[in-house]
């Protein structure tokens, strides 16, 4: 039986392995923050004016290197206090009320390595309390092209997928490895 | 037996061309003007070198402004720094010091200094400046007022008492390292009776014709370093004020340069706030493009991350500016290949509490470049007006 | 840089030649050295005869021998000879270096220094040198001390030398030798 559970474990661990390979191409990406949750949430559609913007990473932030800029469909920045910084997140309060439209969030923010990560996302603001931002309706935003320093979303949910997946094989190895209880 | 006497006493028999000239024998002078190299024969010491234009190549010692600042800096450089011994006072410091400039003003023109126990390595001068730097400690031990204050601290300063501080400096710069290290030579057992050695400091550039000057040369991070120099006639406001007088500030920075190498092309850009090919501002296409802190990228961040080195160091008054003379240092790596490499950071200004000390607030207030470079040392001078052939550096503080 | 160098060194030529003339008339402002009594350079006594160039002196302690250095040059058709030397600081010998029993020593320099017509003669550390047997006082780096060179038909050439601490050129003395012999 623990046999039996170390050659899942093995197996486990080489298609771990394997996903972490493909989805890594080159440089050591899982050692830098990633954007792990956002609010508003990427490509949200949104129904009341955000006052402000959350971003959540994977490591903690340094206040000195952190930038978050929200421009509207016009690419014009909107006024913004700069971020305040709670470990891992950063907040930005939004200087108006939002009309409707569509936004892009950009951030950029360094790691403990030193590696500048910067990436992007949109969100769409439509209160029908409200009637439609002057130039949003004809100017949707184009999304970003994702930086290549690890903005994209697909390998980052891969990525947390993995490490859920390699955390529960540690787990239940070791789980098998215990003495039975007496 | 001390007297206030001028350098042409000492050159009883020549006057004062002698400074200059002293190595010319009567019978050289036939030697045609213009085809004459310099004429380097001091009797006894007698060395017909062969020279190259590098080699020979000399850089005017006196004159109301010291050399070695607004020059082109040479290949390779010598900070040293001196403790004065206890009882050196304003006497002491003239004497020491119509002593350095005699042999400043020799060997810079391919002349043996007095006493000279290698000659011939006076011969090929190759644009030897030498450039003198007054400490607070000078000022203190002549019962004058320092013109210059140590710089307060700094949150990413890591000083070594090793690399900081100084009563004295000599800065010595030459296109070759052999008369660099003759010089430094014979100049620190000329100051000897007067002081100890606090620290030396040896760097070096790109050697001369690898690279036209006007070319910004790369330090040992591979960054183009000293794009934002004032140039030409920028130089005069932000360097020298109008007695011919200056102030020197010298930091010794670590790069931690295997932490570096981690960094991706685009991260070390991100760092410096430009192109690490051309050194083009993020904002712009080639180097010398004033950066544009307004321009966004297409995500609508600033194009110059607003931590880069060149966002937190910019300074858009010309009179603001320093002049940065910065010489690589490399030395010998630990056991297991760690190098020990930097920068001899050296920057004049006119004022350093006026221009260097914002900068580097800023700096040390945020700059992603922290992370990667280290000041381990840390030291202030005056630099005094420069001298007239009968005269001698710091007379005009010292007399 | 190399075009305004020889413009220079050709400029430095022709003043250097033009001083040679001026210095030789004693107008050599080293007559107003104060401090120390300079033994009257005045500017009629001096004839066109022997310069001393880039002269120096050993800084040393009170009561150390030490000696003098720098180039005589003679600019004349004629040989001249180096007599004696004289410092308000210092009684003063001149001495050669010699070979003695397989040892570089010193020793008082008979009939003086004779310097070629137009030659020169180099007074050196292990070499011939103006010797000063007691200094009154130390001779500090940096001092400039006051000298006079007594020619062999009477003349006198007055210079002044800085002191340089100097170690090198290892001299040692003959312990034969009366120390203070020429004390006045």
């Amino acid at each position: 039986m623990p046999r039996r559970a170390g050659a899942v474990v093995t197996r486990l661990l080489a298609a771990l392995a394997v996903l972490v390979a493909v989805l890594v191409p080159g440089s050591p990406a899982w050692a830098h923050a990633q954007l792990v949750a956002a609010d508003p949430a990427k490509e949200a559609t949104l129904t009341a004016a955000p006052a402000s913007v959350t971003l959540r990473f994977s490591e903690r932030l340094n206040p000195d290197y952190t930038t978050i800029v929200v421009s509207d469909a016009a690419r014009q920045p909107v006024p913004a206090a700069a971020p305040t910084i709670d470990g891992a997140s950063a907040t930005i309060t939004i200087g108006q009320t939002l009309g409707n439209g569509a936004y892009l969030v950009a951030y950029r923010v360094v790691s403990a390595d030193g590696h500048t990560v910067q990436g992007s996302y949109p969100f769409t603001l439509a209160d029908p309390a409200h009637p439609a931002a002057a130039l949003s309706a004809a100017a949707p935003v184009a999304a970003a092209p994702p930086d290549s320093s690890g903005g994209g979303t697909g390998p980052l949910i891969s990525l947390i997928a993995a490490g859920l997946l390699l955390a529960a094989a540690i787990f239940w190895y070791a789980r098998k490895r215990r003495p039975p209880p007496r | 037996m001390t007297s206030p006497l001028s350098r042409r006493g000492l050159l009883a028999g020549l006057g004062a061309a002698a400074v200059t000239a002293a190595a010319t024998p009567a019978a050289a002078a036939p030697a045609a003007a213009g085809v004459a190299p310099v004429a380097l024969a001091t009797a006894g010491a007698a060395v017909a070198p062969a020279e190259t234009g590098i080699g020979a190549a000399t850089v005017p010692f006196h004159g109301p402004r010291q050399a070695g600042i607004a020059e082109d800096p040479p290949a390779h450089a010598a900070f040293v720094a001196f403790t004065l011994a206890a009882g050196t006072d304003k006497r002491a410091l003239g004497r020491m010091l119509r002593l350095l400039t005699d042999d400043a003003a020799r060997l810079t023109q391919g002349i043996p200094a007095l006493g000279d126990t290698d000659a011939t390595l006076a011969a090929l001068p190759a644009r030897l400046t030498v450039t003198f730097g007054f400490g607070p400690g000078l000022y203190r031990a002549a019962g004058l007022t320092s013109p210059v204050a140590e710089l307060p601290a700094f949150r990413i300063d890591r000083l070594l008492p090793r690399w900081s501080g100084g009563d004295l400096l000599l800065q010595i710069c030459a296109d070759d390292p052999l008369t660099v290290a003759h010089t430094q030579r014979m100049m620190i057992k000329d100051a000897r009776p007067f002081g100890s050695v606090r620290w030396v400091q040896q760097g070096f550039r790109r050697s001369p014709g690898v690279q036209a000057p006007e070319h910004t040369q790369r330090n040992v991070l591979g960054q183009l370093d000293g794009t934002a120099n004032p140039r030409g006639p920028e130089i005069d406001p932000a360097v020298w004020n109008p007695d011919g007088s200056s102030t020197l500030v010298v930091r010794r920075v670590r790069a931690e340069i295997e932490k570096w190498d981690m960094l991706s092309v685009s991260d070390k850009e991100n760092a410096v706030g430009r192109r690490l090919a051309s050194g083009a501002p993020l904002s712009g296409q080639s180097e010398r493009d004033e950066p544009n802190f307004t321009a966004l990228d297409d995500t609508g961040l600033p194009a110059m991350p607003d931590f880069s080195h060149v966002t937190r160091a910019h300074v858009t008054d010309p009179t603001l500016k320093i002049l940065r003379r910065p010489y690589n240092y490399d030395g010998a790596p630990d056991a297991s290949g760690r190098p020990d490499a930097g920068l001899i950071f050296a920057a004049y200004q006119r004022d350093i509490t006026r221009q260097y000390v914002p900068i580097q607030r800023r700096l040390a207030e945020k700059d992603l470049l922290n992370e990667w470079i280290t000041p381990i040392g840390s030291a202030v001078f005056a630099i005094p007006p420069g001298c007239a052939e009968n005269g001698w550096i710091g007379e005009q503080v010292l007399s | 840089m190399r075009k305004s160098r020889q413009f220079l060194t050709a400029a430095v030529l022709t003043a250097a030649l033009s001083t040679l003339g001026l210095a030789a008339c004693g107008s050599d402002d080293s007559a107003s050295s104060t401090g120390t009594p300079t033994p009257a350079p005045s500017v009629t006594a001096v004839a066109a005869t022997l310069t001393i160039k880039d002269p120096w002196v050993k800084a040393a302690g009170a009561g150390a021998m030490t000696a003098a250095f720098g180039v005589l040059v003679n600019d004349t058709d004629a040989d001249i000879t180096v007599a004696a030397a004289e410092s308000p600081a210092s009684p003063m010998e001149l001495h050669e270096m010699t070979m003695k029993d397989g040892k570089m020593v010193m020793q008082p320099k008979e009939g003086g220094f004779v310097i070629k017509a137009k030659g020169t003669h180099e007074l050196s550390p292990g070499g011939d040198h103006l010797m000063l047997m007691k200094p009154a006082k130390a001779i500090e780096a940096g001092d400039e001390v006051s000298f006079t060179l007594k020619l062999g038909d009477g003349s006198t050439v007055p210079f002044t030398a800085i002191a340089k601490p100097f170690a090198g050129a290892g001299e040692s003395y003959d312990p034969g030798m009366t120390m203070g012999s020429a004390a006045p």
